[in-house]
């Protein structure tokens, strides 16, 4: 802190201060506000949980060839992630809003020349920051041990095939192309990066759902119902529309789901990343453009409500 | 004549409950200012419209019919909030910020930045007497010191008007005289003081005008010393009376047929009884 000795100049009368139409310090401020109450909260502790599982998988010695073996790993290690990443944005934002509104924080915020929409996206922001550095960090953790088992089982593969003699050097490389293929690529970002853009849009519902709904518990079971609507978006809609009963009413309520509910299974192909298949970077940049949209959208929805709600 | 920090004008407020379309009417056509530079107290029972009046002067609300201004701005405007600092009743701040991480976030968001806002921190910190207490989390902070720290970020953008709701309320004597102090203070630094409260000596002691809200109107409003003052009564106070004086006054006061002398010195009636005494009428007159 500041201890000056001198007197401090009379700060400016609050009036002679401009408030812009929107502004990105305010947003930053609450954004950061919210990082440090979650990070108060502790909520980080849970890296340790995760490093435990991430660690104990990857030394289970399972029967199974190393490829199937740095597979399962992935697949334990981003599924945790996964699950981590749409369960908290939506716990936490659930929780965020309401607890303001019972304390009467929200009050003193709104009372200062602070925008409603700087509000929302200054919390939606801190849920997102907090979520985007744990899986960074898990990601960190994951790629630490997915790394080290790979070269692991490469040197004994290695070793054994040459031990053997009986192969070749392409029979080798082969065999130690597979491993690799499932061991720690770059495009496993992309998958990290698709769990964070499914967490964004799945905060973003929470948030709208959060500034009508009157209990934290009820915008948790809803939010997480839409979540996993969404991941059955596809096959839902194939199955009223190619079904015999493909009348108007069933027609029209799969275009209202379709619309009101985010297609969460657009995020599946990071599924296809983590048992090493290649995925087009125009899939990912079309999936960006589309979280942007359900972004724009459900944060506009909130905005609507929250506007015009009263305290 | 200089604009009133607080125009309230024909101001009504009615709220629907539920989905049966019942109304309550929370405040009902209600109209006063409160002028730049005064400290002026509203006071009423629970459920007679106080803190939603100062709901609809912050911007938290909007009227159902009627308007409130604040230094001109419609209360709506957000450049109005430029103007306020507001301290709501049992405020619970962030508690996992500290008592000058708490002053920063409120002043950034007023946009202040830099050495401006540590010098604003470091000063509202003195002024609240919080010095030794600012780098302690809010969460072990007692009830007197989140008032004070309260107290502190309404003033952090310095605004030309403060907005307190209940400032004293749960506070142990020492910490209601702590705040009581520092509202006088800041009606002589040129603050614009609104409060309202339900602990009516207080009121009494630091408000110029009051104004008496009950069922959601305003029942009396004015001078505090002309509201306390028995109107049929007159205090008549001397300086240097002699008893001969004196007994020639009583003489004469005798020789009138409809004036006695009630009572020597300050006849003076509480706050408090005219508040109970007001309401005790408006209720009656409701029924």
């Amino acid at each position: 802190m500041n201890a000056d000795s001198t007197a401090p100049n009379p700060p400016l009368r609050g009036a002679a201060r401009p408030v812009p139409l929107f502004s990105p310090g305010r947003v930053a401020t609450i954004a950061s506000g919210t990082v440090t109450q979650l990070v108060r909260m502790k909520t980080f502790y849970f890296l340790l949980a995760f490093a435990l599982v991430v660690v104990a998988v990857g030394n289970f010695n399972l029967p199974a060839t190393p490829a199937k073996e740095l597979s399962m790993i992935k697949k334990v290690s981003f599924g945790t992630m996964d699950l981590f990443a749409w369960l908290f944005a939506i716990v936490a934002t659930a929780l965020l809003i309401p607890r303001d509104q019972e304390d009467r924080t929200l009050y003193t915020i709104l009372s200062k020349p602070v925008r409603r929409i700087e509000y929302l996206l200054g919390k939606l922001c801190g849920v997102l920051v907090v979520v985007g550095v744990s899986l960074v960090l898990m990601y960190g953790i994951c790629a630490t041990m997915i790394g080290a088992r790979e070269s692991l089982f490469v040197s004994a593969e290695i070793e054994a095939m040459t031990a053997n003699g009986g192969y070749s050097q392409e029979e080798i490389d082969e065999q130690v192309g597979l491993i690799r293929q499932q061991g720690l690529r770059p495009e496993l970002g992309l998958a990290v990066l698709a769990s964070f853009l499914k967490a964004a849009v799945v905060a973003a519902v929470t948030i709208f759902l959060s500034t009508f709904a009157s209990s934290s518990l009820f915008t948790i079971i809803v939010s997480i119902l839409i979540f996993l609507i969404g991941h059955a978006h596809t096959m839902a809609s194939s199955f009223w529309l190619h079904s015999s009963d493909n009348s108007l009413f069933v027609q029209m309520l799969v275009k209202v789901v379709k619309i009101l509910i985010p297609d969460f299974q657009l995020y599946s192909f990071s599924e296809g990343i983590i048992q090493g298949e290649v995925v087009a970077y125009a899939l990912v940049g079309q999936m960006g453009l589309v979280t942007a949209g359900y972004l724009a959208v459900f944060l506009l929805l909130s905005l609507l409500v929250f506007v015009d709600k009263e305290f | 004549m200089s604009e009133p920090a607080v125009e309230v004008k024909n101001l009504t407020k009615v709220f629907t409950l539920g989905l049966k379309k019942e109304y309550v009417v929370a405040i009902d056509n209600l109209s006063f200012e409160v002028k730049a530079g005064e400290v002026y107290g509203l006071i009423g029972p629970n459920g007679s419209g106080k803190s939603t009046t100062m709901k609809v002067v912050l911007g938290l609300m909007a009227p159902s019919k009627g308007e409130a201004k604040v230094f001109g701005l419609d209360s709506g405007d957000i450049r109005a909030r430029n103007e306020i600092g507001f301290l709501p009743e049992n405020p619970y701040f962030y508690k996992h910020l500290s008592g000058a991480e708490t002053l920063r976030f409120y002043g950034k968001l007023c946009g202040m930045r830099g050495r401006e806002l540590e010098n604003r921190v470091t000063e509202l910190l003195k002024l609240v007497d919080l010095e030794g207490a600012a780098n302690r989390r809010l969460g072990g902070y007692s009830k007197g010191m989140l008032q004070r720290i309260g107290l502190a970020q309404s003033l952090v953008q310095n605004p030309r008007l403060v907005i307190l709701d209940e400032p004293t309320a749960g506070v142990d004597p020492i910490g209601s005289r702590h705040i009581r102090d520092l509202i006088m203070r800041l009606r002589d630094e040129g603050y614009t003081v609104f409060l309202c409260s339900h602990l009516l000596e207080q009121v009494q002691e630091v408000c110029d005008r009051v104004g008496i809200l009950f069922q959601g109107r305003m029942r009396k409003e004015g001078r505090l010393e002309e509201l306390i003052a028995i109107e049929d009564q007159t205090t008549l106070t001397l300086e240097g009376a002699s008893p001969e004086l004196l007994a020639r006054l009583h003489q004469l006061v005798a020789s009138e047929p409809d004036a006695r002398i009630v009572a020597e010195g300050h006849p003076r009636t509480s706050l408090e009884h005219l508040f109970i005494q007001i309401a005790e009428r408006s209720r009656e007159a409701s029924k």
